[in-house]
Parts: structure tokens; sequence; C-alpha cells
């Protein structure tokens, strides 16, 4: 068996391709930053965009008069498209403004409810004790007429009495005296 | 009778085995269809347009106030979903945050006219509304990640909308700095570089065009991840990694010639951000308006977005909590490998009221 370390091949590739690359790209990085290299890809950009521009407009008169869309016709539909998302996405945020607005609203109908409840409540309370109240006035009235009448009879209970201490004067007056037997003949 | 093979000696033995995974997983990737992307489970919240709002719920809800994520316009926002244990939502949510993200969407040739402002008040507004409206939270955090940062950043200092706490990672806010040859820099600052024509002509410019453009300005010739994955290529996972990245780095979208014109002529040629000069509709967006908490994310390997181009915005803000964080990451690692979900909760946590 080989005491040898296994060969990778790979690892000094590696090694060299990133040395490799680095050093194109310090070259290149020396060949591009100069002041003439950005006035050539400036101008290299600039020919590129007039060319382009030139062909899109014969491709536009082209189009046009063979009557076919373009793509600027079919961005346009687009764009339209685009706008009514926009538009519905709007509705959207005032629907929800509507809903902020209708669930406060109903937050405050919830209050007043629970207010008007305890109204309701302490109403059928004073409700009930007024009948109580009734009751006990009329009670009150029954007792007051009774004791009127147990009044009336006392009072005539009182005449009563009167007629008959005045009776019991009269009889007491009416009533002859024992003749007292004083004297000699007393013991007759 | 055994005869030696002759230069035995010279050449090292193969690893015969490690070869056949290599050349396997090599004739996978040229053959297999490209890997799945953004495993997370979401749900549509809003669309207009080619943009849609995506809602990752919390596997289970700690934090009241949800994330918002803004990505850049020049690449495809599931490099933040990318694959399973890697992807920073899926992190996050397993971290009991509801995730939001706005997918800018792809333009096309009608969309031309669509600018940073019109991205802004129409799309990111729009969409933070939502946010809050669909999660019924009373404040949210914003999360943008390269010029989505920038963006947050612009919508935040003329936003209406509760944001509690502003996070940018990897931002370009200053562009007095710019990655890439400095003459190229110089040239477009003093007119010899105009995008006008072009972007008249072309209306959107292509994606061809972007991803030249980043080429051009990081590495013009680039074919070392193929020999990175050809030595690598035994290693299963490496290879699963390197599909997904591959996918994502060439990737890109094409831009809204309108934005495309904004950002060449009032970002990176005058610089008005910073001078709190760039308009978007009728109000300046002046970074000072910003009182959120701000975290400020930069990472030590990036050499797309310098760290000086996103340090001044620590001093242009009003806010009074803010907190600067420099990680050891690369430009697109810091999202590939799911760390800016940690570095995003450790900040984060204590301000989004866990519940």
């Amino acid at each position: 068996m080989s005491t040898k370390k296994p060969n990778d091949p790979f690892d000094s590739f590696k090694r060299y391709s990133e040395i490799m690359e680095k050093q194109i790209n310090d070259f290149i990085f020396l060949l591009s930053n100069n002041n003439e290299f950005v006035k050539m890809a400036n101008t290299g950009t600039e020919a590129n965009s007039r060319y382009l521009e030139m062909f899109k407009k014969n491709q536009e008169a082209l189009a046009g008069a063979l009557n076919i869309p373009t793509r600027n016709d079919l961005a346009n539909i687009a764009s339209l498209t685009i706008q009514t998302e926009g538009k519905i996405e709007t509705l959207e945020e005032q629907i929800w403004g509507l809903q902020d607005t209708l669930k406060t609203q109903s937050k405050e109908i919830e209050t007043v409810v629970e207010v008007s409840k305890e109204i309701i409540k302490l109403t059928k309370q004073l409700k009930t004790e007024l009948v109580k109240t009734k009751k006990e006035l009329a009670d009150s009235k029954d007792l007051q007429s009774e004791l009127q009448e147990i009044k009336f009879e006392l009072n005539k209970l009182n005449n009563l009495k009167d007629e008959v201490e005045i009776l019991k004067g009269h009889v007491e007056k009416d009533t002859p005296k024992e003749p007292v037997l004083t004297g000699a003949d007393s013991t007759k | 009778m055994t005869v030696d093979a002759p230069f035995t000696d010279l050449f090292p033995p193969l690893d015969y085995e490690k070869e056949m995974k290599r050349w396997k997983h090599l004739f996978q990737v040229l053959n297999e269809p490209e890997p799945k992307i953004g495993h997370t489970p979401k749900t549509e919240v809003w669309r207009k347009n080619k943009s849609v709002l995506w809602h990752y719920p919390a596997k289970q809800k700690k934090y009241e106030i949800p994330l918002f994520f803004v990505y850049s316009l020049f690449n495809k926002p599931y490099i933040l979903d990318i694959a399973p244990k890697a992807s920073v939502i899926e992190g996050l949510t397993n971290r009991g945050y509801d995730v939001y993200l706005l997918d800018w969407g792809t333009p096309g040739y009608e969309d031309k006219n669509i600018g940073l402002d019109t991205y802004i008040q129409k799309y990111l507004r729009t969409s933070v509304k939502r946010a809050i409206r669909h999660s019924g939270a009373q404040e949210i955090t914003l999360v943008g990640y390269c010029l989505g940062g920038t963006i947050a950043a612009i919508y935040a200092s003329i936003a209406e909308e509760p944001i509690k706490n502003l996070i940018v990672a990897t931002v370009p806010i200053d562009f007095s700095t710019l990655a890439g040859p400095d003459k190229w820099a110089e040239g477009l600052r003093n007119g010899d570089i105009n995008v006008d024509r072009l972007v008249d002509v072309y209306g959107v410019i292509p994606s061809s065009y972007v991803e030249a453009m980043f080429r051009a300005v990081s590495a013009p010739i680039y074919f070392s991840h193929y020999t990175m994955l050809l030595n690598r290529a035994d290693d299963q996972l490496y290879v699963d990694k390197w599909r997904r990245m591959n996918k994502w780095t060439t990737d890109h979208v094409s831009f809204a010639g309108e934005a495309f014109r904004q950002l060449t002529n009032d970002l990176f040629k005058e610089n008005k951000l910073v001078k709190g000069e760039l308009m978007i509709g009728n109000k300046y967006a002046d970074l000072n308006n910003i009182k959120s908490n701000l975290f400020v994310i930069s990472s030590t390997k990036d050499n797309l977005v310098l760290e000086p181009q996103s340090l001044p915005i620590m001093d242009l803000v009003s806010s009074k909590d803010k907190t600067y964080k420099l990680v050891e990451a690369g430009h697109i690692s810091l999202a590939l490998t799911g760390l800016f979900a940690v570095v995003v909760d450790e900040w984060a946590s204590v301000r989004s009221n866990p519940l």
C-alpha cells in the first residue's frame, strides 16, 4: 500500500486559475482606468443608442404602414391595466377608510347601547320602586282610614263613656238615700 | 512475472473514489434542473403590477413588531430564502418574528417610466401600509439590504407610517466613494459618461447589461468559481451551495429606465442623498428626518459596497438609538450563510415589543 498522499491535480489548477484571473483583471483595470477609455466607452454607447433609435423609428414607421402593433402600443395597453390596478387600490384603501369609520361608529353605538341598557335597567328599577311606593302609599292610606275609623270609634266610645258617666251621675242622683236611724228608738 | 510500471515514483497516486464523486457531481450540475429555492412557507398579501408582498408567518410568534424586508432592485430577493437552514427569513421566523418581503419583480418595457419616487411612494409605502394592516401591529421594522437599504432609508426619511426600527445592511448611502475604477467614477461625475440616451432608447435596461455592469465593476473576467467547483466537486454540500449561489449571481433583473436614470444622475453622479437634495415626489428625502432606532451593518470583505459608503448615515440621521456593526462576511455571504438573521435578531429582539 502506498504511503504517498493522493494526488489532486485540481488543487494546483484552481490556484493557477485564480492567479491568472486576478492578473487578467488587473491588466483590464490598467487598460480601462483612464479618461480615454471612459470617453471611448461613452462614444460607443452613444453610437449604439443612436443606431438603435434610428432602427426603432424605422420599425415604428413600417409597423404603422403595415398596421401592426409595436412594443410601444402593447406597453401603452399594459400601462392602462396598471393604472386601473392603481385605481382599484385607491378604492380598496377608501373602503378600508370606510370600514374603519364604521368600526369606530359601531363601537360608539355599542357604547351608547350599553349606556341605554344601563338607563333602561335603572328606569325599570325606579318603576319597581315606584310601584312599591304606590302600594305602600295605598297601604298607608288604608291604614290612615282605619286609624280614622278607630279614632271615630274611639270618639264614639268616649262619647258613650261620657254618656255613661252622665247616666251614672243621674242614677246616683235619683237613688233615695236609706234613712239612717238615729236616737233612742234605734233598737226597735 | 510482474513488471513495475515506469515513472510510478514521479506521479503520486490518484484517489479514485474522490475522482468518481467529483465527476458524478459535475455531471449532475450540468444536467440536473436548477435547484429549488424559497422553502419557507409564505402567503401573498398584496400584488401590484409585477411587485408582490409576501408574508412569512412566525413559527411561534414572540414579537409584536414584524420585520419588513426591502431588497435591491438589481437582484432577486430569493437570496434571503435560498436554502433550508441557511435562509435568513427562515432563521427569523424560527426566532419568532413575522416577516414581510417586498419582491419588486422584473420590470417590463411598460414600466420604463417607473422612477425611484414611484417605487417608493406607490409600491413601498403601499406595501408597508398593507403589512401593518395585515399584521395588526401598531409599528413596523424596516430591513433594507444593499440598494434596498438605500431605498428603505430614503423612504424612512419621508414616511408618515410608524417605522419603529430601521435596519440597513451593506448599504450605499454616500456615493462619493465608488467601487470600481476611479476614472470611471470621475467620468460619471464630470459628464463624460451619460446614460440618458441609453435609457431613452432601451426604456428598460436589460438584465444582461445589469450583469455586465456589475462584472465590469468587480471582475470583468470571472472563471475561478468554475475551477473552485471542479476542485471541490466531490463534496456534495459544496456543490449544492455552489449551484444555488451560481443561480442567484447570474439571475439579475432588468432595471426600469427612469429609476436607472435617477440612480445614476441623482445618486452616483450628484450624491444628492447625503446632501439632502434628493426629491421624492414633492418632498426632500432628508436623512435628518429619520428618528427611528437605527442599526447599520457593514461587512469586512464587501468589495461592492465599501464601508465608507455606509458609515455616513450614522451622522446624518436624528435617531437617538443608533448602532453600527462590522461583521466578518462578504456582500453576499452575509445573506447566503444566514448570518444576517443572527445579527438582526441580536439587535431587534429587545426593540420589537416581546410578547
